[in-house]
């Protein structure tokens, strides 16, 4: 009987708790005061995040592209022209107050594969990985209400520096051309909000000595993304070796 | 009778001394031969031997001594005369006893636990957490700061206890090449020739070759508190009975002798009586069999838990390794960390509280055991009553008088206006040799030290306190000639010259035996006029003189004759050997009465001790006679209360058709004990509430004191003398009195009486009774919290959330936050009036029973972990995850190469946020616990009353704030974290 009353006062507890709770936005963001980023294909070593495959070696380097393909499935063109059929005006936060999409929702910005140039995988569906030119996608998390550079109107850009091993790598260019996240797709509203949202993607195409590794750090230069957490490593950056073995 | 008695002491000795032989056969071979060898000197026969005989045996002399050649290569043979003192625990022994208690123990288990739980993570691949490791360690940690704790608490009382042992080093006077030496009592040998004097202490047993008018104190030894004389015939054939042997540590009061020394060091009397207490276990005290008993419903929950949940874990599907990780966690969860710190904390500021008032514990947890005793085995002499003989009555006027007694002289003083009472005073004075020892002016006069024998000793100070200055009291009349006091004609007698110069008449005094002096006597004094001594006063003489014996006091008759003017001319010659002059015809004064009295403050806590149902039985060496006055006196034997005999002759039928359930009380005698099997004691115990044994043994003490355990209660022993030390050793709790207690009793006891106030064990009852209710309120305070604390695992483990709260927080609530107000429980006020309960029964009221373990774990522990969870989920929720998405996250959750898991809002989290995320909910987890904990302290607080009875803020009004301290101070300390988690916790609860 006790133990009735009990669950039952708990039950009541969390009933009362769901109620009250916003379904579209959390009550506090106290963790996510800055989004994490994250770099595929997201193989680890330990608790490192170590790129290494051997274009060789299909088992090798289907490892990589499966990891890029998962990743990038959602963004084939033609669902996201099914799905987000909205026509965002670009390097603008896409602000809305009311629900005009359908079913009660926020329109959610596109984004194509096709942005990401030579790593779309649309030309080469290896990412590169056949070759010592393989591409990284990085991605932002997303946090609801998040605007970059505090809607000052700047795009955050994604800068990526070779740490470690800088003579093994010729040189890297970012798809989109520029490295920037585009506006239109902040701020996020939430899952109930914006079902059909995806996170914008920046493709990072590296030039590699062969058999040599190098250490890369790409961070997301905005004024409100701290990279600097001694405890979270992935907050606003994101650390990788990267190693093409032959 | 007695001298029966006394020798059945000396044959169970001797069986004891077997038995003890018996034992060291088993286990060392070596030394059987010298004990062998030890036993057959035992048998002493150097008492009944003549004195030709004597040197022969001991190849020496009774004039010049041994030489000290011979006395020199008997010293390196036989080693020094002294009481090897008990094989002392080492150090490092009692420091490992503080680490090997139950509690301690089932730590030990969880460290080890730990450590390979630790060890099974580090070999499987898994990313090892250190929290096993720490926890290891934290364990290993309480216990070791702990035993630091108690061994500092037992080493520091050892300290008091140690200070009071005697360092000086005995003298003794012997005659060696025939010359007088003043020598280290510990270099005697056997065949030395010592002189002993009044005021010495007899330093080895001797044998008594001269003697003049000795007499020796064996109050330690066997408990009679009259002097026993010493002269140099054999009177009995039992050597603790004869007169021509003295003993090793009893005290000459008077007289001088010379003895051969016949044992030396541990082969004398009382060096087997304390090996005798040396061969008796210590028993466990009742605190450390609760907290077994604790120990084991612990483990036993922890295993079935552990258990249960392994095959949930099991069944579940994670793999054997996991589940074992999970069961042994589960196990060392149950580990209450805090509560080992808690009771020796609690018991250790009982044990300052008892400091306080004088009664040092040299054990810890003899503090409680005072609490659930049921049965106090008192020694009479020294411990009861003030060993000291004093004037307890006056018969004069045909009227018994009671004089003061009391140790302060605060009681009440009898009529002194009388004339009979002048006369009888002047006698009592002025026929008495007894005289104090100069430079005490200061001293009160009971606490005087007095040259002279006991009883007038007693006179003398009685006659100090009544009619003032006796040395100059007597100084006024002068005394001409005066016969000592001896065997043959029992009495003593002086003659003075009077007090008024003019009156030149002599006086005789005469005091001695009463019915000797009445034989001597033609006229009484009553009310000043002298009559004649007819029947009739002789029938109230015999009247009083039974009443009086029968108080078990000795008495002394007083009379006095003031000698013819003609006859007895100034100048006159008096010849005390001639006895030239009248000794009967005499005109009788009256008597007086002397016993050791009780102390003051004994028959109220023997009250007191009654009303808090605890059985005080006394067990003495004394007579029994004595014995039972005493008792009579303190309230052992209550009024009213009669024996067996006592009924026969009220009822005029022979003592076996006395239906022996009638009788409350019973004195038993160490004869009617030997004869005795264990069963008809236990039945005279269970029968007779009231019981006193009297001239019992050493051994016979222990033998009561083991009936009495056999049937079930705790037992106190109290008790000073050597003779009481193996009880001491045997009982429950041994109870030593600090000043006149002998070093073998304060050796075997558990606490000291610093004071000898027997009052002080009344309150070390009280004490001992809060303690254990205090206790019991800690545990279950303590015990309550382990309940949510392990829940979240246990969630965590079948319903794979997020973990709720983590090692280090539950380490921080058991052994930081939560051990102040535990702590603050022990200074809890009684709550009812504790003294007039009974003694707990050991078998039926636990510390722990199952009642309070299921309420504190079962349903105080189940409201915290339903506020907990509550919380928790609050707190999960409002930051985006939700509690249904919660369950079967933790495979994601705790996967650190994930750093975009979804929450139920969309918004993606990197393993460093989750985790942050995850130490938020300990907190929160935290927080709840300890809201709790403050109302679970509140509830605690009472066990019987309503806490509106006690008073929630009697704490304030308790003499120690601790309290209110330690909340605040724990608020303080969580005030960080409540920062950042008050508006969870706030809102959900």
């Amino acid at each position: 009987m006790f133990y009735i009353v009990m669950t039952a006062l708990f039950a009541l507890a969390i009933y009362v708790l769901m109620y009250t709770l916003d379904p579209y936005a959390p009550d506090y963001q106290d963790r996510l005061s800055s989004p994490g980023v994250m770099v595929w294909p997201d193989t680890y070593e330990d608790e490192k995040v170590v790129i290494a495959y051997n274009a060789s070696n299909k088992k090798s380097w289907m490892k990589m592209v499966n990891s890029i393909r998962t990743l990038i499935q959602p963004y084939n063109d033609t669902l996201q022209e099914h799905y987000n059929p909205h026509n965002c005006t670009a390097e603008k936060y896409f602000l809305q107050n009311s629900f005009n999409g359908p079913n009660h929702t926020k329109w959610a910005c596109a984004f194509y594969q096709s942005t990401l140039g030579d790593c779309s995988g649309i030309d080469d569906p290896t990412f590169g990985y056949t070759t010592s030119q393989p591409c990284v996608i990085i991605k932002m998390n997303r946090i609801i209400g998040f605007l970059p550079n505090n809607g000052t109107g700047l795009a955050p850009r994604l800068i990526c520096t070779v740490l470690e091993g800088s003579e093994n790598v010729n040189g890297f260019e970012y798809h989109p051309y520029n490295g920037t996240y585009d506006l239109s797709y902040y701020p996020y509203y939430g899952k109930l909000a914006q079902p059909t949202y995806v996170n914008p993607l920046v493709a990072v195409k590296f030039n590699l000595i062969r058999q040599k590794t190098a250490q890369i750090e790409c961070r997301v230069v905005a004024e409100n993304i701290a990279y600097e957490n001694y405890y979270d490593p992935f907050e606003g950056k994101v650390l990788f070796n990267l190693t093409s073995m032959s | 009778m007695s001298k029966m008695n006394s020798y059945d002491m000396f044959v169970e000795m001797d069986k004891m001394d077997g038995e003890i032989d018996v034992k060291i056969k088993k286990k060392k071979v070596k030394k059987k031969e010298k004990l062998e060898s030890m036993k057959k000197e035992m048998d002493i026969d150097d008492h009944e031997i003549t004195i030709d005989e004597l040197e022969l045996k001991y190849t020496t002399s009774v004039t010049k001594g041994l030489t000290s050649t011979v006395a020199q290569q008997a010293l390196e043979r036989y080693g020094p005369n002294e009481l090897k003192p008990p094989k002392g625990t080492p150090e490092y022994v009692k420091f490992a006893r503080q680490l090997a208690g139950g509690l301690q123990c089932l730590m030990w288990v969880a460290a080890v636990i730990c450590f390979i739980a630790f060890g099974i993570e580090c070999a499987s691949d898994d990313l090892a957490s250190y929290d096993n490791l720490y926890l290891a360690i934290v364990l290993i940690t309480v216990v070791v700061v702990t035993g630091c704790f108690g061994y500092y608490q037992e080493f520091k009382s050892t300290n008091i206890i140690a200070s009071f042992k005697n360092l000086v080093p005995q003298q003794a006077l012997v005659i060696r090449d025939g010359q007088k030496n003043e020598i280290n009592a510990n270099m005697l040998v056997v065949g030395d020739l010592v002189e002993i004097k009044g005021g010495d202490r007899v330093p080895a047993d001797i044998r008594i070759i001269t003697a003049q008018g000795c007499k020796v104190d064996n109050s330690s030894l066997t408990g009679e508190s009259e002097p026993q004389t010493k002269s140099p015939e054999c009177t009995h054939e039992n050597p603790l009975e004869t007169r021509n042997i003295a003993f090793f540590s009893t005290t000459c009061l008077e007289g001088v002798a010379t003895g051969v020394v016949i044992s030396t060091g541990d082969r004398t009397i009382i060096g087997r009586i304390a090996s005798l207490a040396s061969g008796v276990g210590n028993e466990k005290t009742p605190i450390a069999i609760e907290i077994e008993h604790f120990v084991d419903i612990i483990a036993g929950l922890a295993i079935f838990f552990g258990f249960t949940f392994f095959v949930v874990a099991m069944f579940i599907g994670y793999a054997f390794l996991e589940a074992m990780i999970f069961f042994m966690a589960i196990v060392v969860a149950y580990v209450p960390e805090g509560l080992l710190a808690t009771v020796t904390v609690c018991l250790s500021l009982t044990a300052k509280r008892l400091a306080r008032k004088n009664c040092v514990v040299k054990n810890l947890e003899a503090v409680e055991t005072l609490g659930s005793t049921s049965v106090i085995c008192s020694d009479k002499t020294g411990t009861l009553t003030q060993n000291r003989m004093t004037v307890a009555h006056l018969w004069f006027d045909n009227m018994i008088h009671a004089a003061d007694t009391t140790e302060d002289q605060s009681g009440q003083s009898f009529d002194q206006s009388s004339e009979t009472w002048r006369a009888l005073a002047r006698v009592a004075s002025l026929c008495n040799r007894a005289i104090f020892k100069p430079n005490q002016e200061m001293v009160p006069v009971p606490k005087r030290m007095v040259v002279g024998d006991a009883s007038e000793t007693a006179l003398l100070k009685f006659t100090e306190l009544t009619i003032g200055n006796i040395i100059e009291y007597r100084a006024r009349f002068n005394k001409i000639c005066e016969v000592p006091f001896n065997s043959t004609n029992k009495f003593q007698l002086s003659i003075h010259e009077l007090e008024d110069p003019l009156d030149l008449r002599y006086m005789l005094v005469m005091k001695g035996a009463p019915e000797r002096i009445l034989e001597r006597c033609s006229t009484i004094l009553i009310k000043g006029q002298e009559l004649p001594l007819d029947e009739q006063w002789k029938e109230a003489f015999q009247t009083a003189y039974m009443d009086l014996g029968g108080l078990g006091e000795r008495v002394l008759g007083f009379c006095h004759l003031y000698l013819n003017e003609k006859e007895f001319a100034r100048g006159y010659k008096y010849d005390t050997d001639e006895m030239n002059f009248p000794t009967s015809g005499l005109c009788f004064a009256g008597l007086i009465s002397m016993i050791d009295p009780p102390r003051a403050t004994v028959p109220d806590a023997v009250m007191r001790c009654r009303t808090a149902g605890i059985r005080v039985v006394m067990v003495t060496g004394d007579h029994p006679i004595t014995a039972r006055a005493i008792a009579a006196n303190v309230g052992i034997i209550s009024e009213g209360s009669e024996t067996v005999e006592d009924i026969a002759a009220r009822l005029r039928i022979p003592v076996e058709q006395v239906k022996k359930s009638e009788a409350r009380a019973c004195v038993i005698n160490g004869g009617q004990l030997k004869d005795m099997s264990s069963e008809e004691l236990d039945e005279a115990l269970m029968n007779h509430p009231e019981m006193v044994f009297a001239r019992t043994s050493p051994q016979q003490k222990l033998i009561i004191v083991e009936s009495c355990q056999r049937l079930g209660s705790i037992v106190a022993v109290t008790g000073d003398g050597v003779n009481d030390s193996p009880a001491l050793k045997k009982a429950d709790i041994g109870i030593a009195m600090g000043i006149s207690g002998s070093d073998a009793a304060k050796n075997a006891a558990d606490m000291i009486l610093l004071d000898d106030n027997f009052a002080s064990i009344v309150t070390g009852v009280e004490q001992g009774r809060l303690i254990f209710d205090n206790l019991k309120k800690s545990i279950a305070y303590t015990l309550t919290k382990n309940i949510p604390e392990l829940t979240p695992y246990l969630i965590y483990i079948t319903v794979s959330i997020p973990l709720p709260l983590g090692c280090i927080t539950i380490l921080f609530i058991e052994l930081a936050t939560d051990i102040f107000p535990s702590v603050s429980l022990a200074y809890e006020k009684a709550e009812s009036d504790i003294m007039h309960l009974k003694p707990r029964n050991p078998r039926r009221d636990r510390l722990v029973n199952e009642s309070l373990a299921v309420y504190s774990y079962f349903q105080i522990g189940a409201i915290q972990s339903f506020a907990g969870f509550t919380d928790y989920f609050a707190a999960m929720a409002q930051e985006g995850w939700f509690p249904l998405m919660c369950v079967g996250l933790r495979g994601q959750w705790e996967d650190i190469r994930l750093q975009d898991l979804q929450d139920s809002y969309g918004q993606e989290w990197t393993y460093s946020q989750r985790l942050y995320q995850e130490y938020t909910c300990y907190t929160v987890f935290f927080v709840s616990i300890e809201i709790c904990q403050i109302f679970d302290v509140l509830i605690r607080k009472t066990r019987r009353l309503s806490l509106f009875q006690q008073g929630v803020f009697s704490l304030c009004s308790t003499r120690n704030p601790s309290r209110t301290v330690s909340a605040s101070a724990r608020l303080r300390r969580q005030g960080h974290m409540l920062r950042r988690a008050e508006f969870h916790t706030l809102q959900s609860s």
